[in-house]
């Protein structure tokens, strides 16, 4: 999983492209971490280019959920693929992570 | 197919693409990657929680019958049924809904059924997913 992040005051872009799993979960859990902090973050994920999320994925997305709302602050995911979207409203996270 | 890993410290990978390689896995996508998540999910559970340190064997197996893919886990480890663990509850608020539990529950979501046995001291744990 490769993450990029565009940093525009307290406006992230965030680039999400390949897997993201099991094996590298906790990479991505640091990868994300300059998300974690700062007031009323303004987060776009952009999921184009992400192939496919375990629940270990899930996990993440909903860490970083809790803690933007926590914050004040709003994130939205864009563009998932149909597989990954299933996911996502499987487990109800399509109820709580905005999706557009 | 069937083999045996052992010990599986460490060995999630090697297990899932042992699973995805067999002949008997469909080719279409859509259902691979479905296939891909349920064992990724049953084989990072059995990796983390079967035996201590990883130190024990899985037994993994495919197999069509009747029109549809079996897939067969088979540990020595502590005696779990993951098909016992309640379901999350999937209508709260991001601040109400716990981190975890939800490995399991999409298996239960993308397979057509879950069998899970306690038999000669192992779980047998089996993914059946009707092929059309």
């Amino acid at each position: 999983m490769n993450v990029t992040i565009n940093q525009e005051g307290n406006k992230f872009n965030v680039i999400l492209e390949g897997r993201l799993d099991t094996t590298n979960a906790d990479q991505f859990q640091k990868d994300i971490e300059p998300l974690m902090n700062g007031d009323k973050p303004e987060i776009s994920l952009d999921c184009t280019a992400m192939e496919y999320t375990s629940s270990q994925g899930l996990r993440m997305f909903l860490m970083l959920q809790k803690s933007v709302n926590s914050r004040g602050g709003s994130m939205v995911m864009v563009g998932m693929n149909p597989q990954v979207k299933e996911v996502f409203d499987i487990t109800g996270f399509s109820n709580i992570i905005k999706i557009i | 197919m069937k083999v045996i890993i052992d010990p599986i410290a460490y060995k999630s990978a090697e297990i899932i693409e042992t699973l995805m390689s067999s002949e008997d896995m469909p080719q279409d996508p859509a259902l691979e990657f479905k296939l891909r998540l349920c064992v990724e999910e049953v084989v990072e559970n059995i990796v983390r929680y079967a035996y201590k340190d990883g130190q024990g064997f899985v037994e993994v197996g495919t197999e069509i019958r009747d029109g549809a893919l079996y897939m067969t886990f088979r540990d020595a480890g502590v005696k779990f049924n993951p098909l016992e663990k309640d379901d999350p509850d999937i209508t709260l608020s991001a601040e109400e809904r716990q981190i975890g539990g939800l490995g399991i529950f999409l298996c239960k979501q993308m397979m057509d059924d879950l069998q899970y046995e306690y038999k000669d001291g192992c779980n047998h744990l089996t993914m059946i997913k009707k092929l059309s």
